[in-house]
């Protein structure tokens, strides 16, 4: 009996002593796990890499499984596809949707970029949650390139989707009032110019696959110029222009030769590699990739390219070879082209490694004219004509330039930047987007209207936030 | 025996009977009626909202263009504010004159619910730039930035550089000649508002000896040949007046900038030795 006591007080004891914390939750020890692995610099750049590999994406013809994200590979179905540049080459399916501006909040495609830009977000948010480890000087570049990064994608949802939810750290799922509400544009607006101020001053200029001081520089020229704050946009494009960047004699070379003197930012991409290819050189082709081609150019461009383009018209479209009454774009060509004297540059083209570019220093000749003009209708100022004058003697168009309206601007930015995702966003900037899309839908035979200037959120987000997600008017 | 055939048979006619009282009910059944059932029926959880946005036209400050924001809605009535209305989902209007209209919009779903907004559009005088015509004297340092030789604006690639004179002049101390040669060009962009009527207004003398011109253009928009002057030419002044070598005619040249936003001022003779002095656009 006695002998019993004392094994019940024993077991009582062990029980008791064995009530401490870590025995519930013990250190994970088999492995690397979130909480414990940004210890030091190495280890937080990796999560910096993350960010660009979000932006980056996967291809989807090297990575099929469902719940990927494709980043940037699919910007053009948004942007392009949505203006009069491009379309599907057979006007098929759900890629035909932005088009016609026929848009569903079921589109998938516009629910990968969605989600895309948030999980680089999320990946941003990551590394500047991480920062205590880092040493002073990591800490400064590590916090500038996220911020840049955060600040790109923000600037690309509130453009494509009006009012979004505001995620500036790190989130749990069951914080489901900042993951589904959507604040107003203006707020997102500050914290993409606090941000992008932020990485300007930690940043230096040196690196073009990743986030440099002048890339920042022209981000936020662009964000001012879109919030009409010419004067601020005109002195950051100032000292971009004097930070020794400078166009490529031939307009081709600067999208065949990676890293060159042109490119402020992009993102690179290598040929063959199943983790680091693109796909979207191969979609543009006809039927090499998993469509049967698109963004394909449209008539509109065509005749925009042969009249104002100079000697970029051919190097921006070609005819199809497989189909000679329709026409693709050449800026990205995988395998080459013979008669344009394009090299091969992947030998497998559903795996391509040619970079895309963001941020390039024709952009920043042609924003600096904008900036000058402040949203008049015509500049005679010769800064603004001496940068003009740059880009389309490039161009072969040495006519001395004597005066530069808001229309030859746009039209200049259409056919140097054409297929490059800039000209929805010039449209509206410009403030014409409903006038020349709705002449350009109505010559077509689409269905445009007003609301199609900003995209569904997509339905399936609706769903998952119980009501507190509300969707754009239109949809 | 009989007694159960009989039995049978009499089963058989109930059988019948009762088989085709039934096919009546089933048949006379079948007169549907399409009323909505009352009870199970839930009410229209989204009725139309209406909605609405405007924008001024770039092209026309009088035009204005809606953006339609409505939700649930199929069909839609604008009413402009000033007796004029549309039906189209996303309509554009032109006013006949400046002022405040109230727009409202009635958007409708095909059960019949409707919902209306209405809204104030303001409907703006243009604004109208008065061009600045540099160096317009041809007075030395009268740039913007204190400097020049009183002919720097009007340089070009069209002919040679405009003399400067100082007697006999209009106004300042300096004007500039055109001499007899007719080698010499005088060309300047200026930045207008387009669909404006504008006056260009000059002076100029002629040497009284010889045949010849002075022609003053105003052009749309920039040329990059002589060539393309004619065509571009929005009105222009052909003056032959060789009545006084010393004594200024005054000229004024009314125009209208059509669709352009810049329009240039072309300077150039022939034959003669000319004058040109003291030159303005004036808002018509």
């Amino acid at each position: 009996m006695k002998q019993i006591k004392f094994l019940t007080l024993l077991i009582l004891a062990v029980f008791i002593s064995s009530c401490e914390d870590d025995f519930l939750s013990p250190e994970l020890v088999s492995a690397e796990n979130g909480d414990t692995y940004y210890a030091n610099d190495a280890e937080i750049e990796t999560a910096v890499v993350n960010i660009y590999d979000g932006v980056q994406g996967v291809n989807q013809l090297e990575l099929t499984s469902s719940g990927l994200n494709y980043g940037v590979q699919n910007e053009y179905y948004l942007t392009e596809m949505r203006s009069d540049n491009t379309r599907t080459k057979s006007s098929e399916g759900e890629a035909a949707q932005f088009e016609n501006y026929t848009l569903e909040s079921t589109n998938g495609i516009v629910l990968n970029y969605y989600r895309s830009y948030y999980n680089i977000i999320f990946r941003a948010n990551t590394v500047l949650e991480n920062l205590d480890a880092a040493t002073d000087s990591g800490k400064v570049k590590f916090e500038a390139e996220a911020k840049f990064l955060r600040a790109y994608a923000y600037f690309n949802l509130v453009r494509l989707f009006g009012d979004v939810p505001l995620v500036d750290k790190l989130i749990n799922p069951a914080d489901t009032e900042t993951s589904f509400t959507r604040v107003a544009t203006s707020t997102i607006y500050e914290l993409i110019v606090a941000d992008l101020q932020t990485a300007a001053s930690g940043l230096t200029d040196g690196s073009k696959d990743r986030a440099s001081k002048s890339a920042a520089q022209t981000l936020l020229a662009k964000v001012y110029l879109t919030l009409g704050n010419y004067g601020d946009a005109k002195t950051l494009l100032e000292s971009v222009m004097s930070s020794g960047f400078t166009l490529q004699d031939n307009f081709v070379d600067l999208f065949y030769t990676e890293r060159n003197s042109e490119i402020i930012f992009a993102i690179g991409y290598e040929a063959s590699d199943v983790y680091n290819s693109q796909n979207f050189s191969a979609e543009w082709l006809n039927a090499v990739g998993r469509t049967s081609g698109v963004n394909y150019v449209t008539d509109d461009a065509v005749a925009a390219l042969d009249a104002m383009g100079g000697n970029r018209a051919m190097y921006s479209y070609r005819i199809d070879p497989a189909q000679v009454t329709q026409h693709q774009v050449v800026k990205y060509l995988p395998n080459g082209d013979e008669d344009l004297g394009i090299p091969v540059t992947s030998g497998d083209p559903t795996s391509a490694g040619n970079d895309w570019i963001v941020l390039r220093y024709a952009d920043v000749l042609l924003m600096y004219v904008e900036a000058v003009m402040a949203g008049a209708d015509a500049t005679l100022d010769a800064s603004a004509i001496e940068a003009f004058q740059k880009v389309r003697d490039r161009a072969g168009l040495t006519d001395t330039v004597t005066s530069i309206t808001k229309q030859e601007l746009l039209d200049e930015r259409r056919v140097e930047l054409a297929f490059e995702n800039h000209r929805l966003f010039d449209l509206i900037r410009f403030g014409v987007a409903q006038e020349v899309l709705s002449a350009f839908s109505s010559a077509n035979g689409y269905s445009f209207s007003a609301t199609d200037l900003l995209l569904p959120i997509p339905q399936s987000e609706i769903g998952l936030s119980n009501g507190v997600l509300t969707q754009n008017p239109g949809y | 025996m009989i007694k159960i055939k009989n039995n049978i048979k009499q089963l058989k006619s109930q059988v019948i009977m009762a088989s085709l009282l039934v096919m009546a009910v089933v048949m006379t059944s079948c007169d549907f009626e399409f009323d909505l059932p009352e009870e199970g029926s839930i009410a229209d959880l989204t009725p139309p909202t209406a909605s609405f946005e405007s924008k001024v036209s770039p092209e026309n400050n009088l035009k204005i263009n809606f953006t339609n924001l409505s939700g649930s809605s199929t069909d839609y009535v604008w009413e402009f504010g000033d007796g004029n209305s549309s039906t189209d989902k996303e309509p554009s209007h032109t006013y006949d004159a400046i002022g405040t209209y109230t727009v409202m919009l009635t958007a409708t779903d095909k059960i019949g619910a409707s919902s209306s907004v209405t809204g104030e559009v303001i409907v703006e005088e243009k604004q109208v730039i008065k061009p600045e015509i540099l160096e317009a004297g041809f007075e030395d340092n009268t740039l913007p930035d204190g400097t020049g030789d009183g002919r720097d604006s009007w340089r070009n690639d069209f002919g040679g550089v405009i003399q400067i004179t100082s007697s006999p002049v209009n106004g300042g101390t300096q004007a500039a000649k055109f001499p007899s040669a007719g080698d010499r060009v005088g060309h300047q962009e200026v930045l207008a508002t387009p669909d404006t009527d504008y006056i260009l207004t000059y002076y100029y003398t002629m040497k009284t000896s010889g045949t010849g011109n002075l022609t003053v253009r105003v052009l749309g928009g920039s040329i990059s040949d002589l060539d393309e002057a004619d065509g571009a030419t929005l009105a222009s002044h052909v003056g032959t007046n060789q009545d006084s070598s010393s004594t200024y005619v005054k000229v004024e040249i009314p125009f209208n900038t059509g669709s352009n936003s810049v329009v240039g001022i072309l300077i150039t003779n022939e034959g003669v030795e000319s004058r040109v002095d003291d030159m303005e656009i004036t808002i018509k």
